[in-house]
């Protein structure tokens, strides 16, 4: 039966190799590899808890999306996008914190953990010289196993009962002081980076974009530069009817601001062609030093 | 009228749980006798009976005069979400705790063990007991009054309305952890209890067994829950709350590992990891109750967080300082041969607790980062899929090896591992020359190969060479090991081939992934009920099945301003293709919809089931058979046969 260890040798042989070849295989990629998907799988999306970018469904969420798709189209590296987009929000718009400063603990407390582990397993495997049965080792447990002399007793009894008692109590007085927390603070703050990816995509006249992002920023927080902000946006994105909404809101608050005028006119220019010389004359008496007089002026002069 | 008699039922409760507390104390330090305290143990159990049953009356009633029923009620809710909404919020769960807490004191107190260690066993318990029952009296109590009555309440969070598993999730996750704290209890009374101390293990491991079944249960249902409601198509986000329930779970598997065959020379681990699992239940509970950590679970976030922390530190002060000194163990000459349980064990137990320590400092990261680099930064999926996934596969790896420690030496284990290992690189080879799944998940698939090959071979020899009390056990064990297999494949099959796209839709038009294509018939707008939602109606064909109708929804609550998308899931053999309806245009002629393609996610729950319930074939295998001293046929048989029946299901 020579032929029974060769046979098992080849088997194991041709197992191996094909296991191997397998295993390559995957590790050359899974075939599906998306670069969009990979870099947004490491930022953080900030109006969301604990989502990526690549899975959250937030609007924010879908502009950084964008805004990766667009950088590496340009032909940046993904570890280009990365830092761009850490210098822009900080590190922690990062999923991950990198492995440096407090970010090591995330590798050290493993790593020491799994080495004390280790050395505890292998004393507790190594043979050991204690004492065997011998007179000192049930000394103690004995003295112990018999019911406690009266004295030492009533000692730990009246220490046990008084610390009982005093759990309670300062259960009582450490909930009597508590305040309600406030909200929870998310990693990055949602509007600011709404804010920066609607400044981006104005960079790259893309308007409606730019005032999509602007009304996410306002659902979180209702700021008048915002909803200027955002009336401008929607004035070049050619919705001057939300244009001069979202100006009149702003001017509701504050009657004089010069942006609010400003816009409210250049949108009323398209909406009601009547009333925007007043509002923008209005806006030339206010602001006489804005830098968009000259420009005003000359509209005005224009078309009077 | 109901909120006074809540209130007086949780005082009364507190009272009953203290004089629990120093009653069981004089029974360890002056053997007094045990009656009265069995009789304060009953009567706190009761206190909580009795309070939990006036909230859930106050509920059922739409009393809004009590505080939790004015902030968790409604008048909308059905039924059954009105029953479960006692656990839908911090307060009215921490009466489910007490109950739970209460319950297990009962049982404890009514068994016969040595007196001291039983004693001092109580008294750690009433203590906790104790801790709870003043957080919910003085920090937490819901029966507080509200004036004025409003009329109606808002009624617990949507997401918790929407799967009937919100019934059986928090009270098993509730039994898992509280269990935890016999374990606690019996290794801190051990080194008080002087000799008697040493036989703890043997009470404490058939306590472990149930708790951690249903521990493994309701992690099991807290990832289908996540998978069925939250609609974003995973189970598992690596969330605080989920890593929280993972915590003592992982430590509560080492500790029966380590507890196995009496323990013998394992004194320290046991002590350590019976003190650690309940510390880490602790811990979870200040994490994620406290508001701590953010967390798409936590559903509440309250005051309680230094109270909570403080209890933590107490609980590990008292655990260090009780367990911390060396007991002398008995002498070994020898050293364990390499391949022995005792190896094996402690290898399993180093990777388990190294695995916990992952878990823990990426949950508490945020919290640390905060104070020490200014900026509060939290983990990501990532980290855990380049740490914990390979300790995991090690794991995987440690527990194929088990079928080689019979004796016999290094040639007879080679050969008991030459048909796993066949079946593992043939898988390996088949797997990874018919598709790419990517490194980690090849290598899962391998070694799970191997692990259900070695345990599918040895289970007959295995079962033969059981002793007649010793079947359950083992059977139990095994299948045990192959759910944690069928888990692993489960997610490594999902994570690899899982394939989902995400468009607007206009009607009549199609989405495809795959082989499968939804096809979008209508959308269907309804309010009412305290809830506006938009229903996609779609028509999904696969080949080889025929077609049908789908209907994922995205359902709007104006009291809580939440918004919930209920998927489709459309489950079959192999594969789930799961549906989520993203949004709606106002003119309801187009939708967005995500479609993805989960296969082998069955295998998951299968797997999760297989485990608890062989976890819970294991705790009453060991149950019976000891308390009839000495396995008579007439006291193993019926314990098997249920247990049977129970894997068989």
């Amino acid at each position: 039966m020579r032929w029974r260890p060769a046979a098992a040798a080849l088997a194991l042989a041709a197992l191996l190799a094909a296991a191997g070849v397998g295993l390559t295989r995957s590790a050359a990629g899974t075939g599906r590899d998306d670069p969009v998907r990979s870099v947004a799988a490491d930022l953080r999306c900030p109006a969301c808890q604990g989502e990526s970018v690549a899975d959250s469904r937030s609007p924010i969420a879908a502009a950084m999306r964008q805004a990766v798709s667009d950088q590496l189209a340009q032909g940046r590296s993904r570890a280009e996008v990365r830092r761009w987009f850490v210098e822009r929000y900080g590190p922690e718009v990062l999923v991950e914190p990198p492995a440096r400063g407090v970010g090591l603990l995330l590798w050290a407390v493993p790593a020491l953990t799994l080495l004390g582990a280790g050395y505890a397993a292998r004393r507790t495997l190594r043979p050991r010289s204690g004492p065997d049965g011998g007179p000192t080792a049930p000394t103690s447990p004995r003295r112990a196993a018999r019911a406690m002399p009266g004295a030492r007793a009533r000692r730990a009894w009246r220490c046990s009962a008084l610390g009982l008692i005093a759990v309670v109590v300062s259960v009582a007085v450490a909930t009597r002081s508590l305040d309600r927390p406030g909200p929870t603070p998310t990693p990055a703050d949602p509007v600011a980076v709404a804010l920066g990816l609607a400044r981006d995509l104005e960079a790259q006249d893309r308007y409606a974009a730019a005032a999509q992002m602007y009304r996410e920023a306002l659902r979180d927080r209702s700021d008048d530069t915002i909803r200027l902000r955002l009336a401008f946006a929607l004035l070049r994105a050619g919705d001057a009817a939300g244009a001069a909404q979202a100006a009149t809101e702003a001017l509701a608050r504050v009657p004089d601001s010069p942006d609010g005028l400003l816009v409210l006119g250049l949108a009323q220019r398209r909406t009601r062609p009547v009333e925007a010389p007043r509002t923008l004359r209005r806006f030339l008496t206010v602001a006489p030093e804005h830098p968009a007089v000259p420009e005003i002026e000359r509209l005005l002069a224009a078309r009077p | 009228m109901l909120g006074e008699l809540g209130t007086a039922s949780l005082t009364v409760g507190l009272l009953c749980a203290v004089l629990t507390a120093l009653l069981w104390l004089r029974v360890a330090l002056f053997s007094a006798p045990i009656r009265p305290a069995r009789l304060a143990t009953a009567a706190t159990f009761a206190a909580a009976a009795v309070a939990c049953g006036v909230l859930e009356a106050a509920l059922l009633r739409h009393d809004f005069s009590v505080r939790f029923v004015a902030e968790n009620g409604g008048r909308q809710v059905p039924l059954y979400y009105t029953v479960t909404s006692l656990w839908s919020a911090l307060d009215g769960s921490l009466l489910l705790w007490l109950l739970v807490l209460g319950g297990y004191a009962v049982l404890l107190a009514g068994r016969r063990y040595p007196l001291r260690l039983h004693a001092y066993a109580m008294t750690v318990l009433s203590a906790v007991a104790m801790f709870f029952f003043a957080l919910s009296c003085f920090a937490a109590n819901p029966f507080r009054t509200v004036d004025p009555v409003p009329a109606d309440g808002p009624g617990p969070n949507p997401l918790l309305q929407q799967h009937p598993a919100m019934g059986v999730h928090p009270p098993l996750l509730y039994a898992g952890y509280i269990g935890l704290v016999v374990p606690f209890a019996f290794a801190l009374a051990a080194p008080l209890a002087g000799r008697q101390g040493r036989a703890w293990l043997r009470m404490a491991r058939p306590w472990t067994l149930p708790a951690w079944a249903a521990l493994s249960a309701g992690i099991g249902l807290g990832a289908w829950w996540s998978y069925a409601v939250l609609g974003w198509g995973g189970y598992w986000a690596w969330d605080p709350v989920e890593n929280a329930s993972l915590l003592p779970w992982l430590t509560a598997t080492a500790f029966l590992h380590t507890a196995l065959g009496r323990g013998a020379g394992r004194a320290g681990w046991n002590r350590v990891l019976a003190c650690a699992s309940f510390v880490l239940v602790l811990l979870g509970t200040f994490l994620t109750r406290s508001g701590a950590v953010a967390s798409v679970h936590a559903f509440t976030d309250s005051p309680l967080g230094p109270v909570l922390f403080g209890f933590v530190l107490l609980a590990v002060v008292a655990s260090t300082v009780l367990t911390g000194r060396r007991t002398a163990e008995p002498a070994r000459r020898t050293g364990s041969p390499v391949l022995s349980r005792n190896t094996v064990v402690l290898v399993n137990g180093v990777l388990l607790v190294t695995l916990a320590a992952v878990v823990l400092i990426g949950t508490v990261f945020p919290l640390l980062s905060g104070p020490l680099a200014g900026v509060r930064t939290s983990v990501g999926p990532g980290y855990y899929q380049r740490t914990a996934v390979p300790l995991a596969i090690v794991l995987l790896l440690a527990m194929g090896v088990t079928p080689a420690l019979r004796a016999g030496g290094w040639t007879r284990a080679v050969r008991r591992l030459a048909v796993p290992g066949g079946v593992a690189l043939a898988t390996v080879a088949v797997v990874g020359l018919l598709s790419r799944p990517g490194l980690p998940a090849l290598t899962a698939f391998g070694t799970a190969a191997f692990v259900l090959a070695g345990l599918v071979g040895e289970l007959p020899d295995r079962l033969r060479r059981a002793g007649r009390g010793q079947r359950v056990g083992r059977l139990a064990g095994t299948l045990a090991h192959c759910g944690i297999a069928l888990v692993a494949v489960g997610v490594a099959g999902s994570s690899a081939y899982g394939r989902e796209t995400e468009r607007t839709v206009r009607t009549g038009e199609t989405l495809r992934v795959g082989d499968a294509t939804i096809r979008l018939v209508g959308v269907d707008r309804t309010t009412g009920a305290g809830q506006m939602s938009a229903r996609a109606r779609l028509r999904l064909s696969e080949s080889g099945r025929a077609e049908r109708t789908v209907t994922p929804a995205l359902r709007y609550h104006p009291a809580r301003d939440t918004a919930v998308t209920v998927p489709a899931i459309d489950t079959g053999l192999l594969r789930d293709t799961y549906v989520t309806l993203i949004a709606v245009s106002p003119d309801s002629g187009s939708a967005t919809l995500r479609l993805a393609v989960n296969p082998l996610v069955g295998l998951l729950w299968a797997g999760g089931a297989l485990t608890s319930v062989a976890g819970l074939g294991a705790a009453i295998g060991t149950a019976r058979p000891r308390r009839r001293s000495g396995a008579t046929p007439g006291g193993t048989r019926p314990a098997t046969v249920a247990a049977r029946a129970r894997v068989g299901r």
